[in-house]
């Protein structure tokens, strides 16, 4: 395997203030991972870190590439939405595609015609005359119509209504993963992305707290439903988390076999979600 | 590198509309006035005879005299809009690289694989070289377009336009000064261009405050605190003293006495006579300009690359 971006003891500070805190990973080729994490917990500054945006203390290697230093090489194989304000509004979607066409040697026209003649994005319009979620179809046609290694989004269906979401995601599967891509993906809307994503990592206070495949997760991870003593009996195998749904206990566990909680109550998986608050909340606890 | 800054450059004139649309405007709008003019000219029955009598005193002039005289008009065109170039000039780097960041399309151009290096290079280029190349198109443009309304107006009266305008014109002459005089001059005043640049790269709110008020405040403290005007000097006095045209006094003797045309033996006819390039390209004044604006275009590109807005 091969890996895309590896960072190694990777920390960004702010003044005294430390966003990104002694961080290592690996982002393998052909994945799609989602960078889970609360509003200020560093997400944003690693992404910037690793599309060369900002300087960084470590060491950080994305395509083989130091990111800061070599960017104008790193995005002619990255593409990147940061949110959906971001496209220049004066710009007409002609003039737009005539300079990246212009500009960027792996993105192709005609691949992006025919993805926008899909969509109601009108050519001589101005972008301040589309609406948000066009202005996102539209970004992600261009995005996607670019032969890039690595995509990089970053809360890209921020304020967007839940069909345009759901298109953005369906469009981002279909029209651009092909296995030989890979993605990186933040999002505060976790349950809308788990069931596209490979790998999952969840980043607090500037630390990742968890680095998985979703593979995985279900035998590391365990949420068990039970009531009364078998709660109490539960509750010694150490759960990292407990709340309580309709008065019966949710407890959730790391690395406790199903075997051994089978009897107790009902067994299954934590969603994606539920595993984020507990491993936030536990980390702070 | 050139492909990539044809584009970017493309790029700007797509956004600065207003870097031909106000050159064309106030070019529409003296060719207004020329049409205005001699329709009103002509409608004044007392002026006729007048106005006959002077177009029968053109025609006998010698060809020189009428040379002189379109270039006079000429240039009259032109300085308006040379003006409204450098105004242009002004806000154009100040909003350069201060727009991007307002509207926050900033991270998109810089997911686009061109450096800050390249993207700052191509606004100093547009200010220093675009925006003077279509002001002076249209200069030119404007020249043609009023010359042929005067030949229209000439013709109607009975005048021979050929005879008075067209065997005379000096364009050649007219437009190669001007050329040079409007390619040069934004190199002559380039720190004020890099400067902008510069603040426009780097301020959080209003550019044109934080450009102008070193400008203005920093001769005053000078005056004030050392009884100086180096400053002033520097900022004022400079940017007058373009020492492209070392003949320009001679230039006036060919108009001077109260309006009536005399020609003073020797003076020179032609704008480009009066134009010495070595003497430009010679003055230590223009180099040490171009230096202060490299420094502030390298502060502008440091800037935007290094600055991380979150």
């Amino acid at each position: 395997m091969t890996s895309l971006v590896s960072a190694r003891n990777v920390s960004k500070f702010y003044g005294s203030v430390r966003a990104v805190d002694d961080v290592s990973f690996d982002i393998e080729k052909g994945k799609i991972t989602g960078l889970i994490g609360p509003n200020g917990a560093g997400k944003t500054t690693l992404l910037k870190a690793v599309l060369g945006l900002t300087d960084c203390q470590g060491s950080l290697s994305v395509l083989g590439l130091d990111p800061f230093r070599q960017r104008k090489e790193l995005m002619q194989n990255i593409c990147f939405i940061a949110d959906v304000a971001v496209l220049p509004r004066w710009i007409r979607v002609t003039q737009l595609l005539d300079f990246i066409e212009a500009v960027h040697p792996r993105f192709s026209r005609s691949r992006a015609e025919e993805l926008l003649s899909r969509t109601k994005v009108r050519r001589d319009a101005k972008v301040r005359e589309l609406s948000k979620g066009m202005v996102t179809q539209f970004h992600l046609s261009i995005i996607t119509a670019i032969d890039a290694k690595l995509l990089v989004l970053d809360e890209p269906t921020l304020g967007l209504d839940i069909i345009f979401r759901k298109e953005f995601y369906g469009n981002l599967l279909n029209d651009y993963f092909d296995g030989e891509r890979t993605i990186l993906i933040t999002t505060h809307q976790v349950e809308e992305i788990e069931n596209l994503l490979t790998d999952i990592m969840f980043i607090d206070d500037g630390k990742i707290i968890l680095d998985a495949s979703m593979g995985d997760l279900p035998e590391r991870y365990v949420e068990l439903l039970a009531s009364g003593e078998n709660a109490e009996e539960a509750r010694q195998l150490n759960p990292i988390y407990e709340r309580e749904v309709f008065g019966k206990k949710v407890l959730m566990f790391e690395g406790v076999s199903r075997d051994r909680l089978q009897g107790m109550g009902e067994v299954r998986t934590p969603d994606v979600a539920d595993l984020f608050v507990a491993k936030v909340k536990g980390a702070a606890a | 590198m050139i492909k990539g800054q044809i584009a970017l450059i493309r790029r700007e004139l797509w956004e600065h509309r207003s870097i031909y649309v106000a050159p064309l405007v106030i070019a529409l709008l003296l060719s207004l006035f020329s049409v205005m003019g001699q329709v009103t000219v002509s409608g004044l029955d007392h002026a006729k005879e007048a106005l006959d009598i002077g177009i029968i005193g053109a025609t006998n002039l010698s060809e020189d005299k009428r040379s002189a005289i379109l270039t006079g008009l000429m240039v009259s065109l032109s300085v308006p809009l040379m003006l409204s170039m450098w105004i242009l000039t002004i806000f154009y780097s100040l909003d350069s690289l201060y727009a991007e960041r307002k509207d926050r399309s900033i991270l998109f151009w810089r997911s686009i694989p061109s450096t800050d290096f390249e993207t700052v290079l191509s606004k100093l280029l547009t200010a220093l070289l675009i925006i003077p190349l279509i002001t002076f198109a249209v200069i030119a443009a404007t020249h043609v377009v009023v010359l042929l309304i005067t030949s229209i107006w000439l013709g109607a009266r009975g005048a021979n336009a050929w005879h008075l305008i067209w065997t005379a014109v000096p364009l050649f002459d007219n437009w190669s000064a001007t050329l040079v005089f409007i390619l040069a001059l934004p190199l002559w005043l380039s720190p004020f261009v890099g400067w902008f640049l510069f603040v426009s790269a780097y301020t959080k709110r209003s550019p044109f405050l934080v450009a102008f008020l070193p400008i203005a405040v920093l001769p005053l403290l000078e005056r004030i605190f050392f009884n100086t005007s180096a400053t002033a000097e520097a900022f004022f006095v400079r940017s007058f003293k373009i020492p492209l045209f070392p003949g320009w006094e001679n230039f006036y003797s060919v108009f001077q006495e109260g309006g009536h045309l005399h020609m003073v033996e020797g003076a020179p006819l032609s704008l480009w006579s009066l134009i010495d390039l070595g003497n430009f390209l010679r003055s230590p004044g223009l180099w040490i300009g171009l230096v202060v604006c490299g420094l502030f275009t390298t502060a502008a590109i440091y800037v935007r690359r290094y600055r991380d807005d979150s």
